[in-house]
């Protein structure tokens, strides 16, 4: 074991150290040197390790190794030590060769001496300076000598070498300070002062004193003359202040008063210098004054300080800036002034306006984000529109007048009915179709409301949230306003009639009175009439207007009950209004604007305005459908009320406090209410198209008005109902009493657009629903609207079920000989559109499946690899495990290249032996002298050719002497 | 866990064999004993396989079978990617996966033809490969990919090559220099390096179908696949290098299958879709 620990370190040394060679080898001068000797070669040494794999751009290490120059190095270094060591293993005396510059090949001979003369020199001069001291020269000439031979010595030698180079340094230092200490006096240092001072000695004491006065003096003046320069100093700061406050640059940084104060103050410091200097000429106690004015500065000072600090003005603004404050400042103004307005509308018809603007401006936010609701672009228009609505609307009062005057309302009222989207939904009107005012309105609300949906329901949300506090307040004053319109209700066509007696008997000159421009909102219907009395239809406008507007919710708190209690009396008032028999249909639709708007402001009431109507309507109805005589179709007033809700809430929304409820009337309406006449189908069909414009968007299913096409184009047909398959059909038909109501009995040959104003004054026993003109336009409706509802639902998956026995129908129809051309046309069209979409649906139909599902793909799995891999590194995400790993591996490297060392030494040695017992045997052989017998023996030498043609030539070590002795 | 000290003991009886021989035949050796090793490690592989197989109809077990399962049964295909020119090499400090975009200093300096280092159509055609619905119904039974420098490696169908190839170049670039991938989280070989040459692990019951251009047969895709017999197993060798043709002697048929020069992927894309097409996969 003793043996191996050092045969181990060796090893690694031998390593390292091959490395570092081996590195050596490959640069220029190993290679030089192997040029020089060529003739020496190994030819072991030239074998060259071959490459396994060509990578490209690879340096492979063994590439450059030569396996044979390494192994003969090898040898060549153990020869070095490991044999050295082996020989002297057994000897117990080591020879050092200590002779100067032996050990160093590079010396020659006249060097080495030259060495040996300068050691001899350096010796002499070194005995000469230790002349005191006790160690001998020749151990001090070993401690010159240092350097490598040291290790070389024994340890005997080295300690006493090294005590004694300490001790020598130690002495020196310690006896140049006792010389210093022998110098001086054996006294403390601190008396060298008092030594000094006793030198000074021979000085008289007068002369000292002298000295010191002088000096003291010296100081004196240098003082006064200092004061001097402070005051002179202080004076001038002083006077600089004084006109800095004159100069009133002060003036800017301090406020007024305090400049006051200050110059105040300047002028009693002035004063008080003034006197100070009187003093100061007289008399010399100047301390008190001086401390009294610094204290009224310090005072002024400390006031500064606790002033208002300058601070940087505003830079100079660019022009754009000085424009933009300029117009910050007039819609400041602007602002001011339209509140103003707000708050006392006295200004006339110009403030109306303004106010009118200045309304639209600032509802715009509040519209433009529930804009939806009220389901019309009205406050989505320009300024310029918005009059233009107006206007238009008088044009076409006046282009309508042309025509008869109920026409036209008809037509506006086709129109308010008419579906934009193909605008051919109902050809009530074709002529003013293209001009249709409600047409770009809706049209417009179709794009709109799509955005603004989200918005407006959450903007709902936030009113209601707001008006919870004012709900029971709305809740208690709807109870009271029922109460009201009931009891208006009551007295209301009385009412009416005595004021529209009143008027005609009064015969008021109209437009004699101006409308005011402050109007108190009416609380009752009977005060909002008697104010609109005898007023022209824009008057009644301008003055809801007014009344808006000087009530506006936002001008004060409780406007907001006035203002709701304002809207209960306009709807009311509309709802009059589509009651009385000659129908103002102008003013209906201005009014609708304006209940828009206010439904903005109120919409919890409104809502609940509505649903109270609602309510009452469906139990009037289901009133009215128990008594058979009684014609159960809504009245007119019911229509307009449902289609002014269904523009001012949204239609689309999956569930409205007021609209799902609209909805369900209208369906029921039209499933249960018998047809007993002409205008009962044309009440069903309006109510069908006011179904489609409110489901247009949401494209919810209502089966009940397609089921009252279907019976009214059965009854055009004119089948019995018995042969017809669908029983549950007709079970749910029951109530309708089917005649061949719309069958055409003669050829028509222009088709009108069907006038439901007109057909809804009409009674119903009149000979014009009996005619087929009537039929065939009815017929006309009929088959736009299947034609919108066709395309509503064309998503629907039960699509061919819906509409596929209408088409048949449609076919049916089509065939009866006395249809006009264009619609049969129309007919045919929706016909196949239906059936187009039908095939659609089922061509894209699959047959049931059971338990379907997608087939399951293989699982796949993710490779494991890293960026940049290289071969060799640990990829261990575990830091540890890979730290254990790397040094285990370590371990098991060291080990095995230990173990390799020792087997390669256990080798060499063995040769050795192997070789010296052969010589021995060999020189045996050659005692006798027999050159034969040694020239046998020397194959033996060839067992180990690879160390023997390796060592003979490089070093010499071993050689064979000419006489047959082999020494080393 | 007992694999592990049985190749072990394996490789050492080996190397203690090997120190007798010379040097020249040691490389070689060291060689035969990496592939046999490997080939153990596959032939274990293909038991997993199995016992995977197994798992999975267990899995399915319960409920109505959700495809008609001839997945499992029947015939295969099998697909051989020949002369993929993925090559690593030392470029600068780091090794890198050839191809002509970035190297083409690189391969000019060491007398190389940029145009010939074209991993990215091996990318194509592996991808191409792996993401048919051919291999998502599980009718690929292996694909194998030789390089130009002879190395053969098999991905397995159930491998999910990365999809860029900059994450593909550092995939081969571990596989060859590691010679195997495994699967992330699992001890599944994804990826590995085997001994050539390819036929050794085809089956037995094989029509080994060459692709190329040059190939004077000439054959509508579709109608050839169908008629091939449904018990045979389909191996279609096609070539991913950027010029000239297939030579290998294995092959039964050599077929083209357009009258243009096709790419590999598109080749395979038509090969997939005609396949699928046989076995009625939607």
């Amino acid at each position: 074991m003793a043996k191996i620990n050092p045969n181990n370190s060796n090893a690694s040394m031998k390593k390292k150290k091959k490395k570092s060679s081996t590195k050596k080898l490959l640069s220029a001068p190993n290679a030089k040197a192997m040029i020089a000797k060529p003739a020496k070669l190994n030819p072991f040494e030239t074998i060259w390790s071959r490459r396994k794999f060509d990578i490209l751009g690879k340096k492979r290490k063994g590439e450059e190794k030569r396996v044979g120059l390494a192994r003969s190095r090898g040898i060549e270094k153990r020869k070095g030590t490991l044999l050295k060591e082996y020989e002297q293993s057994n000897k117990s005396s080591v020879f050092v060769d200590k002779r100067i510059g032996e050990q160093n090949d590079a010396l020659g001979e006249f060097d080495k001496a030259v060495l040996r003369f300068q050691r001899e020199r350096q010796l002499k001069l070194k005995s000469k300076k230790s002349k005191f001291n006790l160690s001998d020269g020749e151990e001090d000439d070993s401690a010159m000598e240092g350097g490598g031979s040291f290790s070389a010595r024994d340890d005997f030698d080295d300690e006493i070498l090294s005590d004694d180079d300490g001790d020598a340094d130690g002495t020196e230092r310690k006896s140049s300070i006792m010389k210093q200490v022998n110098a001086y006096n054996p006294h403390d240092p601190l008396e060298t002062s008092s030594m000094e001072r006793e030198e000074k000695k021979h000085k008289s004491k007068k002369e000292v004193m002298e000295e010191i006065i002088s000096k003291s003096k010296h100081f004196k003046a240098e003082k006064a003359v200092q004061k001097e320069e402070d005051e002179q100093f202080m004076e001038r700061l002083d006077k600089d202040f004084t006109s800095l406050l004159q100069s009133e640059v002060l003036l800017s940084l301090t406020q007024p008063n305090k400049m006051n104060a200050l110059t105040a103050h300047v002028n009693k410091s002035n004063s008080n210098e003034t006197t100070k200097k009187d003093e100061l000429c007289a008399t010399p106690s100047k301390e008190t004054l001086k401390q009294e004015q610094p204290d009224a500065y310090d005072k002024l000072v400390r006031e500064m300080v606790l002033d208002m600090r300058a601070r940087p003005s505003d830079r100079t603004k660019t022009p754009e800036e000085i424009a933009q404050e300029e117009r910050e400042r007039l819609e400041r103004l602007e602002d001011e002034r339209q509140k103003r307005m707000l708050a006392t509308d006295d200004s006339g018809d110009e403030g109306n306006a303004d106010f009118q603007g200045v309304d639209k401006l600032s509802d715009r936010k509040l519209r433009s984000i529930s804009g939806d609701d009220l389901g019309d672009s009205f406050f989505n228009e320009e300024p310029g529109s918005k009059k233009g609505w107006v206007d238009e609307i008088f044009e076409r009062k006046d282009a309508e007048n042309l025509e008869s005057e109920s026409s036209s309302e008809d037509s506006e009222s086709g129109e308010y009915e008419s579906d934009q989207d193909d605008g051919s939904d109902e050809n009530f009107h074709e002529s003013q179709k293209t001009l249709s005012l409600e047409g770009w309105e809706q049209s417009d609300d179709d794009k709109l409301s799509t955005d603004f949906e989200e918005d407006e329901d959450e903007e709902e949300e936030i009113e209601e949230v707001e008006e919870e506090e004012g709900k029971r307040v709305v809740d208690g004053l709807v109870k009271l306003k029922d109460k009201t319109t009931r009891e208006v209700r009551n007295e209301r066509e009385d009412l009416l009639n005595t004021e529209r007696m009143k008027t005609s008997v009064e015969k008021h000159p109209p437009r004699k009175e101006a409308l005011p421009f402050v109007i108190e909102a009416p609380s009752t219907l009977a005060e909002f009439c008697s104010l609109l009395n005898n007023r022209s239809d824009a008057e009644i406008v301008e003055a809801i207007n007014r009344i808006r507007a000087c009530n506006a919710i936002r001008l004060a708190a409780e406007n907001r009950k006035k203002m709701q209690v304002f809207y209960g009396v306009l709807l009311q008032y509309f709802a009059v209004l589509a009651n009385e028999k000659p129908l103002n249909f102008k003013l209906l639709n201005l009014l609708v604007k304006p209940l828009m708007e206010m439904n903005v402001d109120t919409p919890y009431f409104a809502a609940i305005c509505a649903r109270q109507r609602l309510l009452r309507i469906r139990t009037q109805f289901c009133v009215d459908i128990k008594n058979p005589d009684k014609s159960c179709w809504p009245s007119l007033k019911t229509l307009f009320l449902l289609r002014l809700w269904s523009m001012i809430f949204p239609c689309s929304d999956f569930r409205h406090v007021v609209m799902t409820p609209a909805i369900l009337l209208m369906c029921e309406y039209l499933m249960r209410c018998p047809i007993k006449s002409g205008r009962d189908i044309a009440m069903g069909s309006f109510l069908c198209s006011m179904v489609l414009s409110v489901i247009k968007q949401s494209h919810k299913f209502c089966p009940e008005p397609i089921i009252f096409l279907q019976t009214l184009l059965m009854s055009a047909s004119g089948s019995k109902p018995g042969s017809y398959q669908h029983s549950q059909f007709y079970q749910l038909m029951e109530l309708k009493t089917l005649k061949p109501w719309l069958q055409l009995q003669s050829l028509v040959s222009d088709i009108e657009a069907l006038d439901f104003l007109t057909v809804m004054d009409m009674p119903e026993d009149s000979p014009f629903f009996g005619s087929d003109n009537f039929r065939t336009s009815v017929l006309v409706s009929v088959i736009e609207i299947l034609r919108g509802f066709a395309t509503i639902y064309e998503g629907f998956n039960s699509f061919p079920e819906i509409f596929l026995p209408i088409s048949t129908l449609l076919h049916k129809l089509a065939k009866q000989e006395n249809m006009p051309n264009a619609l049969q046309n129309n007919i045919k069209d929706v016909a196949q559109l239906i059936e187009n979409k039908a095939g659609e649906h089922h061509m894209l139909r699959q047959p049931l499946q059971m338990r379907r599902q997608k087939p399951v793909p293989i699982k796949q799995l993710v490779p494991k690899f890293e960026e940049n891999y290289v071969k060799g590194r640990d990829y261990d995400p575990d830091r540890e495990r890979s730290e254990k790993k790397k040094l285990k591996k370590l371990l098991k490297q060291e080990a095995k290249g230990a173990a390799r060392e020792l087997r390669k030494d256990n080798s060499f040695i063995y040769e050795n032996k192997s070789m010296l017992s052969n010589l021995d045997s060999w020189e045996g052989a050659g005692k006798e002298g027999n050159e034969a017998v040694r020239f046998c023996h020397f194959p033996f030498l060839g067992a180990v050719p690879s160390i023997y043609f390796s060592s003979l030539p490089s070093t010499g070590c071993i050689f064979i002497r000419p006489s047959g002795e082999v020494g080393c | 866990m007992v694999r592990p000290y049985k190749v072990k003991a394996l490789k050492r009886k080996k190397r203690e064999e090997e120190e007798e021989y010379d040097e020249e035949e040691e490389m070689k050796e060291e060689e035969n004993e990496q592939e046999t090793a490997v080939a153990k490690s596959g032939a274990e592989g293909e038991e997993e396989e199995a016992k995977r197989r197994a798992e999975e109809a267990v899995d399915e077990l319960p409920g109505i079978p959700i495809v008609p399962s001839n997945a499992s049964a029947g015939s295969g295909v099998i697909f051989i990617l020949e002369r993929a020119s993925l090559e690593v090499a030392k470029v600068g400090k780091t090794y890198q996966l050839l191809n002509s975009d970035d190297h083409v200093n690189f391969l000019l300096k060491h007398g190389k033809d940029p145009k010939n280092y074209r991993p990215d159509i091996a990318f194509q055609a592996i991808l191409t490969i792996l993401d048919s619905r051919l291999n998502k119904a599980g009718k690929l039974r292996a694909l194998y990919v030789k390089t130009e420098k002879g190395v053969l490696f098999e991905i397995k169908p159930f491998a999910r090559i990365p999809r860029t190839f900059k994450r593909f170049s550092g995939l081969i670039l571990q596989l060859l220099q590691k010679l195997s991938v495994n699967a992330s989280g699992k001890r599944e070989k994804l990826l590995r390096v085997i001994k050539n040459p390819v036929t050794r692990y085809l089956p037995l019951n094989s029509r080994k179908i060459g692709l190329s251009y040059s190939a004077e047969k000439m054959v509508r895709i579709h109608d050839y696949v169908k008629a091939a017999n449904s018990d045979v197993n389909l191996v279609f060798v096609v070539g991913t290098m950027a010029h000239g043709k297939i030579d290998t002697d294995y092959t039964d048929d050599f077929i083209s299958v357009s009258g243009y020069p096709l790419s590999a992927a598109y080749c395979l894309g038509m090969i997939c879709n005609g396949l699928e097409q046989k076995w009625n996969i939607l």
